[in-house]
């Protein structure tokens, strides 16, 4: 009985918060009504004794949905993500594709026959979800996986800390921002001192923002 | 089916008094550390009383009203963290058979809560729309992106000797030899990640005093102290992990478990607590080209020894 | 309700949280606050439940002051000490409570935090009008704030600007305004800074608030002693006539130990710095040797236990070097030192030969070799003042202060302000912040010399 109540408890959860990720009118908000429905999602698959796969999916999409946001707050003209704004566009191409496809699942999900198999609770599921995955592969996965792993590493430590404009720990500008006086004494790659040399100074007294922020300052 | 509720719902008072009281003694302690780095005395009394008089004083205060922040998220941040802390206690075995959430996955349960730390402290910055406090989110986001995988590699280290991912397994099999010793780069790697995921000492980019108090500068009265008491709990929650998986948990002659258990949490608390009073915090940068180039890497060469001897056992 | 007495009750030996503000005349006192164990000093006004006015606000300042003021939780109370008759904060802020003297403001701080919490004061109203400061409101086509897709201040908050980053990529700017009473920037200073994220893109620095306006009645009592920082007062004694040497090393100590407090502070090191804050205290300025006073082993003992932190060593390393033509318009002092510029207006005084003087420098011109520069020379400046004696400065015309040469031309800190765009441009905000510390900078000492302030220069007193 508890367990049918939790159940419909986190299936209503996943499906409310994955309709809230449409209407809230936050980006941040937006992120994180994904995240709950994913957790959702990720506590059902415990419940289903797939308990790695479940918490795995949580511990994933937590660190992606900050990206995510991050990422947003960071492209969109939005000052920090505070502002209303509307999430979604091409709505009707789009909930005809959402509707469709979970329409197409539910079919699958009501109509197929599964195996009428019960998990014995004893059953040594983790372990068996590795075999079943990667049998005798397992260790040329690893390998592989930790060889990617430092390839991606090697990727952004090459190109972040000499950045395109100069060593990042050095306080690099993009030559636009190079101050005039700066320009000659800054220890920039030689790729930028052509183009430092032709872009004039940034004209700061030209920017006409409103700069009074009343909380926002520090003080 | 009452008899489990009751036993259910003690347990669960179980862990929060426990994350209570060891925030307590962490606040405690921190008092303690301080004094003695000032080299001015340390009045017992006076110390145990400190807390709980700056928390009367917080709860006296009145909160802040910011500018059209996000109000929910706002409010809800500390709960997030407080909650996260709670869940990954739940799966630490406080004794041999005292465990408030018997999962055949703890170890991975306590990673994916921890790995939603980030979530909290992010919502705590970027909510109250003030800028000292969204810069310092950002800061923890690059800083807790980084400890992830050398945190989570060093846990899966642990639990190779065992071969299971429960926690009950985990500390049985250091019946002979405790992890800190059979995996020397395990320890270190966690202590200095956890200080992260607590944002103490060192590693607290997101509530320096460059920026004013970070992620804390907008908070008073009530939300303060919840922030405060959530980061505590973080820090006794991982302290409790990291005793059970690399100290040995409740193994140990003489004592009864329990006692061991608060001792060794006790004792990692006490380090991480400690920690502020010596380390300088760290430049973003520099922690962060550290956990990608340097800890990630010993975390795989732990990881690998780990493996060795696992495979070495078995024969 | 029954429990707010008895939280009343615990909290009343708990420290009093406050807010600093340290005007004219009132640095020495404001750090002598921080070693008071009634008190705690917090870093951002919101938790402060007592807002500590100490020395005259200038009328720069008093903007300031009225919003931080309005930033504090309530309940909150005002406690001022100033020095000078000519104060206007009673009038900025009507439910001041004055306190007699420097020595009395915390048990002032402590007996207004009890009688806010007992109901017997009433907390402070806000002062500043409850105004937007974008108005936003019903302007624009949906009443948004906004003009257009991209104009305007929608929902108030003004939208950022686009910049390119250090990568190329286009990405938002906020404009951010950093006031006067940041406690991790040095007193006074106010920068405008376009960030993208936490890197720095742009700075201005904002005008000196210690200098006064022209015309204003303030002005008349514009004097060196009280204007100048506590620290540069024999300094500026020894520009006309001979100063004890004694005096001048033993005040040299104090301004590196307090510096020195201030910069572990912000690093993190909270405890340490307020250990080193109680060092500088224990200057005894009646000539060292009496009883209770600084002793060279104790700075010595300082410096040892402080180079061997290797992670105060690497938050600082290759921080905020200077360039070659940077240091030059320097002239000296301890950042040029530290790149190896050996300067040092002792080296001039015969007086300080015959002690022994040799200037220190080191190599490296980082934030590094800066403060370990500084409590090496607050070291040697200690063992000069033991061997000193009743010596006299014979040189005038020209000293060697704490944080530059005086009297020839700017005075250093005035040297420095044109230079933080440049320098501060392009760092993330934890380094333009180590930055900014390692260069010592005080707007007191510049409010003297500012070009075109109208004040006397200190030169001519």
């Amino acid at each position: 009985m508890i367990v049918d109540v939790v159940f419909w408890f986190l299936a209503v959860l996943a499906v409310f918060s994955a309709w809230r990720v449409f209407r809230t009118d936050s980006m941040v908000r937006a992120a994180y009504w994904l995240l709950i429905s994913f957790v959702g999602v990720g506590f059902i698959m415990v419940m289903l004794k797939a308990e790695f796969l479940g918490v795995i999916l949580i511990l994933m999409m937590g660190g992606e949905m900050t990206i995510m946001a991050v990422f947003m707050v960071m492209f969109m003209m939005n000052p920090a993500g505070l502002n209303p704004m509307i999430m979604v566009h091409q709505n009707r191409a789009a909930m005809a594709a959402g509707f469709g496809s979970f329409g197409l699942l539910s079919a699958v999900g009501l109509f197929a026959r599964f195996p009428a198999s019960v998990v014995p609770p004893r059953a040594q599921a983790t372990a068996e979800l590795g075999t079943e995955l990667l049998g005798d592969s397992m260790l040329v996965f690893q390998t592989a996986g930790v060889t990617l792993l430092a390839a991606m590493i090697g990727a952004v430590a090459l190109v972040s800390v000499r950045g395109r404009f100069g060593r990042a720990d050095e306080g690099s500008d993009a030559p636009e921002q190079q101050p005039a006086a700066a320009a000659a004494a800054a220890p920039g790659p030689t790729v930028s001192d052509a183009t430092a040399a032709a872009e004039p100074a940034p004209d700061v007294a030209g920017e006409d923002m409103p700069a009074d922020h009343a909380h926002g300052d520090a003080r | 089916m009452v008899a489990e509720a009751l036993s259910t719902a003690g347990l669960a008072i179980a862990v929060v008094a426990v994350l209570l009281g060891g925030t307590y003694i962490a606040a405690v302690l921190d008092v303690v550390f301080t004094r003695l780095t000032m080299r001015i005395a340390v009045r017992p009394l006076a110390a145990a009383a400190l807390p709980l008089r700056r928390a009367a004083q917080l709860a006296l205060q009145r909160r802040t009203l910011t500018e059209r922040p996000d109000a929910g998220t706002w409010a809800l941040a500390p709960a997030v963290l407080g909650a996260l802390a709670a869940v990954s206690l739940a799966v630490v075995p406080l004794t041999g058979t005292v465990i408030a959430v018997k999962a055949d996955t703890g170890i991975v349960v306590f990673a994916a809560a921890m790995a939603l730390v980030v979530v909290a402290v992010y919502l705590q910055g970027w909510s109250p729309n003030s800028p000292l406090s969204l810069v310092a989110a950002y800061r923890f986001v690059a800083e807790g992106l980084s400890y992830e995988i050398p945190f989570a590699v060093v846990l899966i280290g642990t639990a190779l000797p065992a071969r299971s991912l429960a926690l009950v397994p985990i500390v049985t099999s250091q019946e002979h030899l405790w992890n800190v010793v059979r995996q020397p780069l395990g320890l270190p790697i966690y202590l200095v990640t956890v200080l992260a995921l607590g944002f103490w000492g060192p590693l607290s980019l997101p509530e320096g005093q460059d920026v004013a108090g970070g992620t804390s500068v907008e908070l008073s009265g009530v939300p303060r102290l919840l922030w405060r008491v959530a980061q505590l709990n973080v820090l006794v929650a991982v302290s409790a992990m990291g005793a059970a998986v690399f100290l040995g948990g409740w193994l140990g002659p003489w004592l009864p478990g329990g006692v061991w258990m608060a001792l060794k949490t006790l004792f990692l608390l006490a380090l991480l607590v400690a920690s502020r009073q010596y380390f300088a915090r760290v430049r973003t940068e520099s922690f962060v080209v550290v956990a990608w180039t340097i800890l990630t890497p010993l975390a795989l060469v732990d990881v690998f020894m780990a493996g060795i001897q696992a495979m070495v056992a078995a024969r | 309700m029954v429990v707010r007495p008895l939280l009343a009750r615990l909290a009343k030996k708990a420290p009093v949280p406050v807010f600093l503000i340290a005007g004219i005349g009132g640095d020495e006192i404001a750090d002598r606050l921080r070693l008071d164990e009634r008190l705690q000093v917090m870093d951002s006004p919101r938790p402060a439940m007592v807002l500590m006015i100490v020395g005259r606000l200038t009328s720069g300042l008093n903007g300031a002051a009225l919003q931080v003021h309005d930033q504090m939780a309530e309940p909150r109370a005002v406690v001022r000490w100033s020095p000078s008759r000519l104060d206007a904060s009673a009038a900025i802020f009507p439910h001041l409570v004055a306190a007699e003297a420097a020595a009395a403001l915390g048990r002032a701080a402590v007996a207004a935090r009890d009688d806010l919490l007992a109901g017997r004061l009433p907390s402070s109203p806000p002062l500043l009008p409850d105004v937007d400061p974008n108005p936003w409101r019903g302007v624009g086509p949906w009443g948004q704030g906004g003009a257009g897709m991209t104009g305007g201040v929608p929902y108030g908050r003004p939208l950022p600007e686009r910049a390119k980053d250090r990568d190329g990529l286009q990405l938002d700017q906020l404009l951010v305004r950093v006031g006067p009473f940041m406690p991790a920037l040095p007193e006074g200073l106010t920068l405008e800074v376009k960030l993208q994220g936490d890197v720095i893109q742009d700075v201005v620095v904002g005008e000196n608030p210690f200098l006064e306006e022209a015309g204003s009645e303030s002005r008349q009592e514009v004097s060196p002693a009280l204007v100048a920082p506590a620290d540069l007062a024999p300094f500026l004694a020894a520009l006309r006539v001979p100063v004890a040497i004694a005096e001048l090393e033993l005040v040299r100590v104090r301004h590196h130990l307090r510096w020195l407090g201030h910069t572990l502070r912000i690093h993190g090191l909270t405890a340490l710095g307020r250990r080193v804050l109680a060092l500088s205290a224990r200057v005894h300025l009646g000539g060292a040797g009496a009883r209770g006073a600084l002793a060279t082993a104790d700075v010595a003992e300082l410096r040892r236990s402080l180079e061997r932190n290797f992670t105060l060593a690497w938050v600082t390393r290759g921080i905020g070097r200077l360039s070659a033509d940077q240091l030059a318009a320097l002239d000296g002092g301890p950042v040029a030192r530290a790149a190896g510029v050996e300067r040092d207006e002792r080296l001039a005084d015969p007086a300080y030969l015959a002690l022994g003087f040799e200037p220190v420098t080191r190599t490296r011109g980082d934030a590094l070799a800066r403060w370990r520069l500084r409590l090496h020379e607050a070291e040697r400046s200690l063992r000069l003042a033991e061997i000193a004696g009743d010596g006299m400065t014979t040189v005038t015309g020209a000293v060697e202060g704490p944080t530059g040469p005086l009297g020839r031309g700017l005075a250093p800190s005035s040297r420095l302000l044109p230079l933080l765009p440049d320098l501060l441009t392009g760092l993330d905000w934890g380094d333009a912040v180590s930055t900014l510390l390692s260069l010592d900078l005080d707007l007191r000492e510049a409010a003297l010399t500012t070009p075109g302030s109208g004040a006397v220069p200190a030169w001519a007193w």
